[in-house]
């Protein structure tokens, strides 16, 4: 047999293998641009990203811009504590996901703070609440006992399917609230998808 | 003229194929508007000619509310016949000239109907921010 020729196709024999293995490296892609992964069956960080950042500027622009934001905080800002966001979808999901975002915009306006001691579950931070405590029981500081306002909230799903085309629409829904359990904002963020379903692989 | 039935089917076939896709919209609005918008003087740096024939901005106004907070408004329209998915993104910078980061500084996605004209909203993280940037990206998933 040629013996050159054996030789050339063992050489690029095995550069295809090589190539194969390569291809596993990972690449980073910045989550905030629309080259994330997305698929219908999940909420992927894309949708985080747009539910958020609809619930955010919806939030600023309806009722913080209006100016009427005032609370019991630090320079007069109104303080939050985080109520319950239901799920009420199909998938297991970690509402901080669209929660987390939403507290770290409006920290950022300058006109709230969040209150961590505060919390269904419990507090968030034990620490700080037991130093809250504390500091309510001695009487050294101002402490405010309550939060001016609540943010509770609630995703739906709704799961369609005609032929070998799927879609899910998932719904965020979100509303502030006062002390006297009035809501003063509320607004709904509807996301849908459409894919085909994958062809059976044998 | 003799009617050629291989000829109509054909043509009918074109006619289909061609209407296929094509999803306009016609849009009625009042002659004399009530609103008076405040229109800012843009620059535009075209990067991608592909984007800017399909998709074009036809005017940015921007209001400040009593909070301090600047909202700008972009109306975006699409110059085709097509359906086209595009994503934006918006940049805010204070009186320096220093961009604002945030967890709303994401790209969005949006689509729209051949011919329509939609707006798009944008809320100032806070009110420091005294300036902005509208990024227009085309190939949106």
């Amino acid at each position: 047999m040629n013996r050159p020729l054996v030789s050339t196709v063992l050489v690029v024999a095995t550069a295809a293998l090589l190539g194969g293995c390569a291809s596993s490296q990972a690449t980073y892609v910045d989550p905030a641009s629309t080259r994330t992964l997305s698929n219908v069956g999940e909420i992927n960080v894309q949708d985080w990203n747009m539910a958020s950042e609809s619930m955010i500027n919806s939030l600023i622009a309806k009722h913080i811009n209006s100016g009427s934001v005032k609370g019991s905080g630090p320079d007069g800002r109104a303080v939050l504590a985080i109520s319950r966001i239901v799920n009420n979808t199909s998938i297991q999901i970690d509402t901080d996901m669209l929660v987390k975002k939403i507290r770290v915009a409006l920290l950022g306006t300058g006109k709230v703070v969040v209150d961590i001691t505060a919390g269904l579950g419990g507090p968030e931070d034990p620490l700080a609440a037991e130093a809250k405590r504390e500091q309510q029981l001695l009487g050294t500081q101002k402490v405010s006992g309550r939060p001016d306002y609540t943010l509770s909230g609630k995703i739906i799903e709704n799961r369609t399917r005609q032929g070998n085309q799927r879609e899910s629409t998932y719904v965020f829904q979100m509303a502030l609230a006062t002390r006297d359990g009035l809501a003063v904002w509320e607004d709904e963020k509807t996301i849908t998808k459409q894919g085909k379903r994958a062809p059976v692989s044998w | 003229m003799n009617f050629n039935p291989v000829r109509a089917l054909a043509t009918a076939t074109l006619m289909a194929l061609l209407g296929a896709g094509c999803h306009t919209v016609n849009t009625t609005e009042t002659a004399q508007p009530v609103f008076q918008r405040n229109l800012v003087s843009e620059k535009r740096v075209i990067t991608d000619a592909s984007l800017a024939r399909k998709v074009q901005i036809l005017g940015v106004n921007v209001s400040d509310g009593p909070g301090g907070f600047l909202k700008v408004q972009a109306e975006v329209q699409n110059t085709t016949g097509r359906y086209q998915r595009f994503a934006y993104k918006w940049e805010w910078f204070d009186k320096d000239g220093n961009l604002i980061e945030g967890p709303a500084a994401v790209s969005i996605i949006r689509q729209v109907e051949g011919k329509e004209s939609l707006f798009i909203n944008g809320v100032a993280p806070n009110p420091a921010a005294r300036d902005f940037r509208l990024k227009l990206y085309e190939n949106a998933r």
